[in-house]
């Protein structure tokens, strides 16, 4: 276990290095003075200066000097927002999506797994069809879409919650349940088709000869071999869904972290850029990783393998 | 097991028909899915030259309502400039449609612009499933038939572009994009502006696909069958086309109908953010996220975001029940489950 | 049951992390006043502002030697007794500090603090956008600026190249400029021994190689350089016209008769900044200069709390201070006990809160959460403007903005992306202007309010300013124009490319249709997010493209100087010498009425004759603001100064 765990490790720190390097070649490809606040131009010789005092006049030194600072969790300065540095709007949007997106996840696995379990267990039925069919809206449905429909609901129509900001518990349903839609859909169609597999397979034809219970079989039996194509499944969900989401953060008025994946593209913002990508990447190999280990020692036949 | 028998695969194709057709929620997929495909197309003459008819003066923002309100004329004369004959049944018949959907704030009618968006929606996602297909297929088999290092080196690759975060590669590439290939295009943005869209999300979906079709010929090469053909001295060239491509093709297609639905809603996510199809060309997407924008507390303008997001949503459930039934079709070991 | 059950777990990590939420949830009161920004701050540091909504908190927070007038945002009396002794010839003011001004700390205001803020807007580094409004006006001040910028320029260079860096063109072409190139020439082999600002690429990137092979002592060089560039600084800087006669008392003399100053100390770049600053002075300790011979400071000296080298935290000197800022969620402002105005303060805290869409800040609106909305920028506004005209909704107001929207021309490239540009012949630039048909565009697309655009300044503004007449839409002159100009039909025009935001999305279409139908033109629709925008704009990728300006004080030419030759904010690339001589003696007139006169001569040049823009109209910008909340006026210039407002409980 010691050895590819090593092995893993040195392999998420390569992979790390090549995120950083492709991150850089598409940040240096992207037009535009970052200096740049408003339409008005700029002196030339100022931009001159201020590149060179960014050491963003030279990629070889920019990209050294962002990397050393990258090692210390220095980011350097936003360029967008003047005021922050790149560190400082990670770590104050990043809890705040850890928490939407955790909870998500959670809420997703509590309905999801169950939803899909049912719906394996009475296939054909009209239950069956009525969960795939409400689990393919949930995936055909756009997040604005359903994030707007929610909030008109239960914050205009029936003013049971806050519309949009953060800081209360009572921020918190709406854009955790938006959030888990796709997700819900998606674990669901995973444990049912896992499920139906596992149906199929000879030792639960063999458990259900001996007697035991239909119920037990499903839930216990069955379930702990279907369980784990969603937990495969939930390294990258989570590392996504705690990265946050764009569309939510907009529709709730949530300061995530999502809308710096697109803010900071969209204004060419190199260090937020780097900064958001090299937080979501660490964030998913070692959630990766996580799950990995965790798969090995719950099925120790398949082992920690690179 | 997959055979390379002809016989056999005549007889699983046959199988495969029988076995999707019992599946009643992917055939009522597919005819839903081919009566919107005919709709769009039998329509497109007529819809490709009214989409973007505005009319200020009268319908700005109207709600449906069975009477027009803008004169068959204004129309009419849009479709002079074409050299299309019209069929004046028909375009009249087209035309009386014009308020069934309402319309929008430049009073453009939102049945005009919904058919040929769902169009252009499906174009989006086809060829984005295509480049995600060549791409995921070529990179997977090349991987596998290569082995050793190479492999292990490709592989890394796509385990390294799962770790970027899609959206902002989505962006980056479309702004690293747009300029160089809009002077490819003489400077014409729409064509360009696709173009890149297509390519972004094309590039973005291909990774699964990848490690599915490694796996797959990884296994395929360990088969009897091929083994044989390759102890009798067939080339590598000779093996891919008649013993490992027949046997990949069905988890390929599979993936490619999961793709296409993708490909739509990540669109219009795209949309969303105000980087998607550029105006005035509609695509389903744009149409929900401008309805979405369009939502307040102060009048409804329901039919804005009602009738673009049943038809994004009527869409993609009937391409997806579609994927699933060919799944199910060509994987049975998952039909045989016990009813409890 | 047996031992593994994922469910407990999962349910069970669901409690621990609402409880934990439940726990962290914020218990503070909320603030006497809620307003919205959308976007969030850009920046709370003066010199760097150039956007409304970081002005509105600026001018709360900090005072000017003037503030404005809540409801006409006239200059009135601020920091300094108003108003201040000017000189017979104009040239000279002289403004007292009050004795009760004091910062957020108790510290007394000086003027040196007013000459420190002033100062930060001047030197590159810190000063971006609003330099100009220094340079201008200030005597010295544009030949100091100038200097300090070409100086940085060439430090820069030099000092990449004492670290063997390789330099590119423009490296070599900043360090050409500058006097210190006189003593690196004789060691060059150089065959064009005059390098100046337009000079082309080849000759410079043909000097970069050279300075990249030379092997002068850089090290040496740049010392020397450096050396001598502190040694003068103070000496430069003195010749600016600003002194501090004594702590109370700021001297400032101006480079011609201004009849706007006085609106100008209210603006932000005329704030005072405390000395405390200092503190987070970046770069060497003896000269406070960067290697770069840049000003700069840690931008975290805008946070309300210190962060090292014992800074207090932002210091300021208005009726509020930064209590709390968290990012992008909320900005909470806080009376500031050692204001004048302390006492008569009724809201004790504001908060500003960011809601990044706008319909759901007004649906917060709509559900008593928020107080104030001051911009409501949505697909629907027709409908919050006609709620405002029909008198259903009396909180909804109209503020007629000083400001002006409009589509300008490339009038200077021949070819765009390989197709030759129409707009460079006048003529047919004014057939597309007198083909829009800009009453529909106002009250058909649009529909909220916003005033018909003839000219490019917003007519009755500013007083005693005789507005030019304009063009109307006239489509018969419009084609005989196209006629005239060899494109009768729209025959031979090559495709138009029209570039916007998506915010233009609908006035663009429409625009397009007018001109499709009316002209029989082909135009192609350009939409690019901002920052692309912006970059399309500079490198003149666009025959036609959105545009929209903000007058920043009260004086034509705020909007004038637009279309100066080689003026920065000239997108257009228009360039009539008439035009220029016109603004040119307008600026040496010292006669009030004469000068108005010339500069309404300059504006019908471009809005009747060569019509490098198409004014579509003047913004007529709603704002929301609760029936219990009194003091928030409608203005020009949407400021809104908090320290009249008063909320009804």
């Amino acid at each position: 276990m010691i050895r590819p765990l090593a092995r893993r490790l040195v392999w998420a720190l390569t992979t790390l290095i090549v995120v950083y390097v492709i991150t850089f070649v598409m940040v240096v490809m992207v037009p535009g003075n970052p200096f740049q606040q408003s339409d008005r131009s700029m002196p030339i010789e100022v931009e001159h200066a201020l590149r060179a005092r960014y050491s963003m006049d030279n990629n070889w030194l920019y990209f050294w000097e962002f990397l050393g600072g990258a090692v210390r969790l220095d980011f350097g300065p936003s360029f967008t927002y003047n005021d922050w540095t790149c560190t400082q709007i990670v770590s104050q949007a990043l809890p705040i999506s850890a928490m939407i997106g955790v909870l998500a996840i959670l809420f997703a696995v509590l309905v999801g797994v169950p939803l899909g379990v049912i719906s394996a267990a009475r296939r054909n039925s009209w239950l069956d069809v009525s969960i795939v069919s409400g689990v393919l809206i949930g995936i055909s449905l756009p997040t604005f879409v359903s994030g707007v429909v929610l909030l008109t609901v239960f914050a205009v129509a029936w003013p049971i919650l806050p519309i949009g900001g953060w800081g209360t518990i009572k921020h918190l349903p709406l854009p955790v349940i938006t959030l888990s839609l796709p997700f819900i859909a998606y674990i669901c169609r995973l444990t049912r088709s896992a499920m139906l597999d596992v149906l199929g397979s000879d030792y639960i034809r063999t458990a259900l000869a001996k007697g035991v219970s239909p119920h037990q079989v499903i839930w216990t039996h069955a379930l702990k071999v279907a369980f784990l194509p969603v937990l495969s499944y939930l390294g990258p969900a989570t590392a996504q869904a705690v990265t946050g989401s764009f569309v939510v953060e907009k529709v709730f008025g949530v300061p995530g972290m999502g809308q710096h994946f697109v803010n900071a593209a969209l204004n060419a913002d190199a260090g937020l850029i780097m900064s958001t990508v090299l937080v979501f990447s660490v964030l998913l190999i070692f959630l990766n990783l996580a799950i990995d280990v965790l798969y090995a020692w719950l099925d120790p036949r398949i082992g920690l393998t690179i | 097991m997959p055979t390379s028998s002809t016989d056999n695969l005549i007889l699983n194709r046959r199988s495969r028909w029988s076995r999707f057709r019992a599946n009643r929620l992917a055939v009522a997929g597919l005819i839903v899915f081919v009566s919107i495909l005919l709709i769009v197309i039998v329509t497109l003459p007529w819809t490709v030259h009214w989409y973007n008819v505005q009319s200020l003066d009268h319908a700005v923002r109207a709600t449906p309502t069975a009477h027009p309100a803008v004169p068959y004329q204004a129309f009419n004369n849009a479709l002079q400039d074409s050299r299309l004959i019209s069929w004046p049944g028909l375009s009249r018949f087209i035309w009386q449609a014009t308020s069934w959907m309402g319309h929008d704030d430049l009073g453009r009618s939102l049945f005009h612009r919904i058919l040929p968006a769902t169009l252009l929606s499906l174009i989006i996602g086809g060829c984005a499933a295509f480049v995600a297909v060549v791409l995921g297929s070529t990179w997977g088999a090349t991987a596998a038939l290569l082995g050793g290092r190479v492999d292990a080196v490709m592989m890394r690759m796509v385990d390294v572009l799962y770790s970027l975060p899609y959206i902002l590669t989505v962006i980056l590439m479309k702004v690293a994009l747009t300029r160089p290939l809009s002077s490819l295009f003489d400077g014409h943005a729409i064509p360009a502006n696709l173009l890149i869209l297509v390519l972004a999300i094309g590039s973005v979906s291909w990774l699964t696909l990848a490690r599915v079709v490694r796996g797959q010929v990884l296994s395929l090469r360990k088969q009897p069958f091929v083994e044989a053909a390759r102890a009798n001295g067939a080339s590598t060239l000779y093996l891919l086309r008649h013993h490992i491509l027949p046997n990949v093709a069905g988890p390929i297609v599979v993936y490619a109908t999961l793709v296409v639905p993708q490909a739509i809603l990540q669109e219009s996510f795209l949309s969303f953010l105000g980087i998607g199809v550029q105006q005035p060309i509609p695509s389903l997407g744009r149409l929900a996220a401008d309805g979405v924008e369009a939502v307040n507390a102060f009048v409804g303008f329901w039919w804005l975001i009602a009738f673009p997001c049943s038809a994004l949503v009527v869409t993609l459930i009937a391409l997806n029940f579609m994927g699933d039934g060919i799944r199910d079709a060509l994987d049975p070991k998952s039909s045989q489950a016990p009813m409890i | 049951m047996t031992a593994f059950h994922p469910f407990t777990w999962v349910a069970s990590a669901l409690a621990v992390v609402v409880t934990y939420a439940y726990l962290n949830s914020t218990k503070e009161a909320p603030a006497d006043f809620r307003y919205v920004n959308s976007s969030g701050i850009h920046t709370l540091d003066p010199a760097r502002m150039s956007w409304t909504q970081d002005f509105r908190v600026a001018l709360n927070i900090w005072e000017g030697l003037t503030t404005s007038d809540p409801r006409t945002t006239k200059p009135q009396a601020g920091a300094a007794i108003f108003p201040p002794l000017v000189s017979a010839d104009q040239l000279t003011y002289i403004f007292t500090i009050r004795e009760d001004a004091r910062w957020s700390n108790g510290d007394p205001v000086l003027a040196g603090d007013f000459i420190r803020g002033w100062r930060r807007c001047m030197e590159p580094g810190t000063g971006t956008d609003y330099t100009f409004l220094f340079t201008d006006n200030l005597a010295g001040a544009a030949d100091y600026v100038s200097w300090r910028r070409k100086a940085a320029g060439a430090l820069t260079t030099l000092d990449r190249l004492r670290q063997g860096w390789e330099i590119d063109a423009q490296a070599a072409q900043s360090l050409a400029h500058h006097p210190v190139f006189e003593v690196i020439k004789p060691s060059l082999s150089l065959r064009s021994t005059i390098i100046d600002q337009h000079d082309n690429h080849s000759a410079s990137l043909g000097l970069a190689r050279q300075l990249n092979t030379s092997n002068l002592n850089w090290q040496a060089l740049y010392q020397q350089t450096f050396d001598q560039h502190v040694a003068q600084m103070d000496q430069r800087f003195s010749n600016v016209g600003l002194e501090a006669t004594d702590d109370k008392t700021l001297l400032v003399r101006l480079l011609r008769p201004c009849p706007y100053f006085l609106d100008l100390t209210s603006f932000p770049s005329f704030l005072p900044c405390h000395p405390s600053v200092e503190l987070l002075r970046e770069g060497d300790v003896d000269s406070g200069l960067t290697r770069e011979g840049l000003v700069v400071y840690d931008p975290q000296w805008t946070k309300p709390r210190g962060i090292r080298n014992g800074y207090p935290g932002l210091i300021t000197n208005g009726p509020y201070f930064v209590s709390d800022w968290k990012f992008k969620q909320r900005l909470r402002m806080s009376a500031n006990p050692f204001h004048r105005m302390f006492d008569t303060l009724n809201v004790r805290t504001i908060d500003m809160l960011v809601y990044e869409n706008t319909s759901v800040a007004i649906m917060a609106y709509e559900a008593g959460e928020v107080d104030f909305l001051p911009g409501m920028d949505v697909p629907y506004d027709h409908e919050l403007a006609r709620l405002s005209q029909t008198g259903q909704r009396r909180d909804f107001l109209m503020c007629d903005t000083f400001s002006t929207y409009f589509m300008s021309f490339n009038c200077k490239d021949e070819r765009i992306e390989d197709r030759p540009n129409p707009f460079i012949d006048a003529r047919v630039r004014k057939a597309f202007a007198l083909a829009v048909d800009k009453e529909a565009i106002v009250h058909a697309v649009l529909q909220r309010g916003d005033r018909v655009a003839t000219t490019f300044i917003p007519p009755g503004a500013l007083t005693g300013y005789p507005s030019p007449v304009g063009s109307q839409m006239d489509i018969a002159a419009a084609k005989q124009l196209l006629i005239e100009a060899g494109y009768p039909q729209g025959q031979g025009l090559p495709t138009v490319t029209l570039l916007y935001v998506p915010s233009d999305e609908r006035v663009c279409q429409a625009l397009a249709g007018m001109w499709e139908t009316h002209l029989g033109a082909r135009v192609e629709l350009r939409c690019q997010e901002t920052k692309s925008f912006a970059e399309s704009k500079a490198n003149h990728r666009f025959m036609i493209a959105r545009g929209n300006w903000y007058g920043d004080y009260y004086d034509p030419t705020t909007f004038l100087d637009c279309f100066n030759t080689g003026n920065g904010n000239n997108d257009s690339g228009y360039s009539n010498t008439a035009y220029d001589a016109l603004l040119h003696r307008a600026r040496v007139t010292t006669d009030i009425a004469q000068r108005l006169e010339l500069l309404a001569q300059a504006e019908r040049i471009i809005v009747e004759d060569d019509l490098p823009i198409i004014p579509l109209l003047h913004y007529a910008s709603p704002i929301a603001v609760k029936p219990n909340v009194s003091g928030i006026f409608p203005n020009p210039r949407l400021r809104f100064p908090f320290r009249y407002v008063s909320v009804a409980r």
